[in-house]
């Protein structure tokens, strides 16, 4: 039986968030979140008209595009085990999001929640935000 | 299901970033293996065992440590 093994420091370590993150997509991701804010500050405070309002509220299309190729190229270079944590962590966003977005429907119709604090617009960060709850949780799971 | 790849590691005195380069996975999932807190796909599997030179079933155990 050999001596047991020449572990590293390292070996005990739990994954640091810059090695969960890895070659995540950062650029694609902050031109998508830029051009959110851009649009949201030109139709904050511009007086535009309407087929100009349209136009500016489909900023972000073209960047949120190129943000979901190079999150699935990323995905798509991931070893298995990082690729499950991604699949755990959207099957715990997912069905929390259509909780969210459910609840939401269902409140509205009872007055409850104002729609200038709870619409679509104000609430889709949740998204995300779930997304990153679930992957906390699984690679606390794998550590 | 219990393994035996911490101990083939030590015989080849081997980090576990070493290991998971030569695997092609990265480190945090040799440590998951390890540990048997994940249980690789049978084509990763079949990778340590050609590492290794030994059958999976020498490897991989699913009658637990004894």
């Amino acid at each position: 039986m050999s001596s047991l093994p020449p572990d590293t420091k390292e070996d005990f370590e739990s994954p640091s968030l810059c090695e969960r993150a890895g070659d995540m997509p950062l650029v694609p991701t902050a031109v998508w979140v830029g051009s959110y804010l851009a649009a949201l500050v030109l139709q904050k405070y511009l007086v535009l008209p309407d087929a100009l309002k349209i136009a500016v509220a489909l900023i972000p299309l073209i960047p949120f595009v190129f943000f979901v190729r190079s999150f699935i190229a990323h995905l798509r270079k991931l070893d298995e085990l990082h690729r499950r944590v991604h699949f755990e962590a959207l099957a715990f966003a997912f069905p929390l999001a259509i909780l969210l977005l459910m609840k939401l429907g269902l409140l509205e119709r009872t007055d409850v929640l104002s729609p200038e604090d709870w619409s679509y617009r104000h609430v889709w960060f949740y998204l995300p935000f779930f997304y990153l709850v679930g992957l906390t949780i699984s690679w606390r799971r794998y550590r | 299901m219990t393994n035996r790849l911490r101990v083939l590691r030590a015989e080849r005195r081997w980090s576990q970033a070493e290991l998971a380069e030569r695997l092609g996975v990265s480190r945090q999932t040799v440590n998951a293996v390890e540990t048997e807190r994940y249980e690789p796909s049978l084509s990763l599997a079949f990778k340590m065992a050609r590492l290794f030179d030994q059958g999976i079933e020498e490897i991989f155990s699913d009658q637990g440590p004894s």
